[in-house]
């Protein structure tokens, strides 16, 4: 196969109805995800970072959510390029989970708390890993009959409907400890001490960073190629969300999958991504290695935030806080949506919104003092030159 | 806690302190059962020493759970304490007579003695001063929120809102109150267009503004602020910050600034305290806790941080999770997760257990009976003699085979533990202006070195 992207998101657009017109929540926006590769996207509230990883799963609830333009390719491992987004809801659900899986913000409202950590980790064997269970219980997957599979399936399922339980109830057992130990070991590869106890108990029972963890072995019980982690540990302590943050690392590097990360915390991208796309108001302003632009930030608005987070050796009081507020999402103008905000603003960008620009390999700024003059036939005096970027050659 | 001695060793001591505590302490019960009979108490505050100086900003830091916003709640005296005092306004000379004062009865004082308990006691002591003193505490004394969503009313208007203290304590109305919340709204970058608002209709930063003019309405000399930017986007939580700092300025405000974010708080504070399982472990100036940790848990904290420069150190790292509030272990709170834990630190039968249980979950099952004389004794029966072989291994093989003055020895199936008994870690001062509740920092004044290789060890022997 030529490609050797894993993902690759074109053009997407994704639209909101309301009340008062659409609101534009992701407008144009490109990426690729090679295999392997860390990517982080970085914004603030409201910017479309997780409209935009919800995409690539097909989870934006459709009314009021509308993908208007675009597309979402994923490049699945000897079948081919999938378009997600106009693929059938069939092809979807194979995806979903299998290729590319998600954990979510707050892990205690992401797992049921009605049923144990067991009996939902099974519910994805059950689901996906239906041959491997049957194979570890002594039957060949290739010539199981269609009540073995059944019971296979409802030992998984938490609806405890077991009407095999009289006549076949030998064969339900193994099944059921074939299940209990796959279920088992991927706990236990997520470093969770005593997997056997922490399967009886329900989330509520467990502490924030455990149930993260139960959330990871989950979402990886099918190796996926590409695990999306929308703010992995916002709920979580520093000391445990460094260690949360090592084990995603860590699955990572012996699995070989890519890891998108959705959040706001840009110290943890400076040590955890190799790449980073920097969201602003649906749009991306800024994209490149990690290391090199938040050492040396060329978007006014990626600068803005280095520049606002607090630190010890800014004087107190004086923090490059970025003035006003985001703009409205609805039937937004047609202009650098940065512009109310921006100490450098021109003319210009209050007329067209600036596209992006390749500034160097591997580095994308969307903003007009890259770009000459005389190419786009508008001015950008009074804007600092480019020249300062010589330091990041 | 060791207040006895009638020293200042284990207080934190500052000159013109707008609140002192005194061995604070919050018990919340645990009832059970049918009869709903109390079975425990969680320890939320758990000895609690501290004073707050004028003018300064004092960072409370600590992760979830550590009872660092019970505390702020218990100065702002929204939550009675179940034990020790708090004191307002006192001077450096009043703190001294008052730590030297509090552990006697009445009968042992001298008459001037009592004279004056009595005085400070009706004049400074939360709950036992004159109700026209109270009031003016609740006056001078403001809290505001982390949650700016769940904090503000949302059936009120923003006059109503930041206009309400103005109401209870100046018995203001009319245009003289609109005047007064204009000028507090202008004050926190609002204006008076704003005033015939519901707080649904602000941003997140905005709102946090309002609870912010609502603390400030009554001029107060304190102001208690609890995860203030929490909630926020980074940008906008600059603009909080120095709006906060602006303010403190102008007018003269003492805060406490209760926060799990390392980053804003040495950016904002002048001193910290580090919080663990209730009690304070840590105190001393922001920048040299920072520079130079001397409890286990504050470098943890440091070190577990992600910065956006320099490489993180990964080093020190904590084993475990949170002990239950409700048993805290013994001796120093840390120690059963501490990776410089010795022998001195306080371990007790339910550390060995607990020990095992995580580390060896199929050894622990084999467990028949404990039987426990006191914390520091018992005799824990397995259901082989094997298995007590291998419990009594894993025991002298950790850091706390030396905490047991007699090995412990199999006897049939059954172990035999005894460990030393040990007080319960206080704050203590190291070095100038430092304080750390650290029973290995406090032998040495320095925070001990890492020597890595037992730990190791104990993780392959898994």
């Amino acid at each position: 196969m030529s490609q050797d992207w894993l993902l690759k998101v074109e053009d997407l657009s994704v639209r909101f109805q309301s009340r008062g017109g659409d609101a534009h929540a992701v407008e144009g926006v490109n990426f690729e995800i090679q295999p392997g590769e860390t990517l982080a996207l970085v914004g603030e509230t409201g910017c479309g970072k997780s409209v935009t990883a919800r995409s690539i799963l097909r989870l934006v609830p459709e009314p009021p959510g509308k993908y208007v333009a675009g597309s979402i390719k994923l490049n699945v491992r000897g079948k081919g390029v999938v378009d997600i987004l106009s693929a059938t809801t069939k092809e979807v659900m194979a995806i979903r989970g299998e290729r590319i899986s998600m954990i979510f913000q707050d892990p205690g409202k992401a797992l049921n708390p009605a049923l144990t950590v067991g009996s939902q980790l099974a519910e994805v064997f059950g689901q996906h890993r239906l041959e491997m269970i049957l194979a570890a219980a002594g039957i060949d997957p290739s010539k199981a009959s269609r009540a073995e599979k059944r019971i296979a399936k409802q030992r998984a399922s938490f609806v405890q409907t077991r009407i095999f339980a009289l006549t076949r109830k030998k064969k339900a057992e193994t099944l059921q400890k074939a299940i209990d130990n796959a279920v088992a070991r991927s706990l236990a590869d997520t470093g969770i001490p005593n997997p056997k106890k922490i399967m009886k108990s329900y989330p509520h029972e467990l502490s924030g960073g455990m149930k993260q963890r139960v959330m990871i072995a989950q979402a990886l019980a099918c190796d996926p190629d590409l695990l999306i982690a929308d703010e992995p540990t916002t709920a979580l302590d520093v000391t445990i969300q460094a260690r949360i943050l090592e084990l995603i690392q860590d699955m990572q590097k012996r699995r070989g999958m890519a890891v998108l990360y959705i959040t706001h915390d840009l110290s943890i991208v400076r040590e955890f991504a190799d790449n980073i796309a920097v969201m602003y108001a649906g749009h991306i302003v800024e994209t490149g290695p990690a290391k090199e632009v938040l050492a040396n930030p060329q978007h006014p608005y990626t600068s803005g935030l280095l520049g606002a987070i607090p630190h010890r050796r800014t004087p107190r009081g004086e923090l490059a806080a970025i003035p006003g507020s985001v703009p409205q999402l609805i039937n937004p103008p047609t202009q650098c949506h940065f512009a109310s905000r921006c100490p450098w603003a021109a003319s210009a960008c209050k007329t067209m919104a600036p596209a992006l620009h390749t500034i160097q390999e591997n580095r994308k700024v969307a903003c007009f003092r890259f770009d000459s003059a005389e190419d786009l036939l508008i001015e950008n005096a009074g804007m600092p030159t480019p020249a300062k970027l010589a330091g990041g050659n | 806690m060791n207040v006895s001695t009638g020293s200042n060793s284990g207080h934190i001591l500052n000159t013109d302190a707008v609140v002192t505590l005194n061995d604070v302490k919050v018990h919340y019960p645990v009832k059970e059962g049918a009869l709903q009979r109390v079975t425990g108490h969680v320890k939320a505050v758990d000895g609690v020493d501290l004073s707050i100086a004028r003018g300064k900003t004092l960072g409370l830091v600590g992760e979830s759970g550590c009872g660092k916003t019970t505390l702020g709640r218990v100065i702002a005296a929204l939550v009675a304490p179940t034990g020790g005092d708090i004191w307002m306004d006192l001077s450096a000379q009043q703190q001294l007579d008052v730590n030297r004062l509090r552990d006697l009865s009445e009968s042992e004082m001298s008459t001037t003695d009592r004279d004056l308990w009595k005085q400070l006691t009706l004049n400074n002591r939360l709950g036992s001063m004159s109700k026209e003193k109270q009031r003016q505490f609740r006056r001078n004394c403001q809290v505001v929120f982390q949650d700016a969503f769940s904090s503000l009313n949302p059936r009120q208007l923003v006059r109503d809102i930041v206009g309400r203290p103005l109401r209870v304590h100046e018995q203001l109305s009319g245009e003289e109150l609109d005047r007064r919340v204009i000028e507090l709204l202008e004050k926190v970058g609002l204006g008076a267009e704003h005033l015939l608002r519901f707080p649904h209709q602000f941003s997140g930063g905005q709102r946090q503004r309002i609870s912010i003019a609502r603390a400030l309405a009554l001029n107060p000399e304190f102001v208690i602020l609890d995860e203030p930017t929490s909630a926020l986007d980074v940008s906008v939580q600059a603009q909080i910050l120095n709006l906060l700092v602006e303010l403190q300025a102008e007018m003269g405000l003492t805060y406490l600034f209760i926060t799990h974010d390392l980053g804003v708080v040495q950016h904002m504070a002048d001193d910290i305290a580090v919080m663990y399982l209730g009690q304070i472990v840590e105190y001393g100036p922001t920048d040299q806790v920072f520079d130079n940790p001397l409890h286990p848990y504050s470098r943890v904290l440091r070190d577990s941080n992600p910065t956006l420069e320099g490489e993180r150190n990964r080093d020190w790292e904590l084993s475990g999770t949170v002990p239950n509030p409700i048993d805290p272990p013994h001796g120093c709170r840390l120690h059963p997760r501490c990776p410089v834990a010795a022998a001195a630190c306080g371990w007790s039968v339910s550390d060995a257990l607990s020990r095992t249980e995580e580390n060896s979950p199929v050894l622990f099952e084999t467990i028949k009976t404990i039987e426990r004389v006191d914390d520091f004794n018992a005799q824990v029966a397995f259901d082989n003699e094997d298995g007590a072989r291998a419990f009594v291994d894993q025991l002298t093989n950790s850091s706390m085979n030396n905490a047991m003055p007699i090995p412990p020895t199999v006897s049939g199936s059954s172990v035999t533990l005894a460990f030393n008994e040990v007080k319960d870690a206080s704050l203590e001062q190291i070095q100038k202006d430092r304080w750390s509740s650290c029973i290995r920092s406090q032998e040495n004044g320095l925070l001990p070195e890492l020597v890595k290789t037992p730990q190791v060890n104990e993780k392959e022997g898994q």
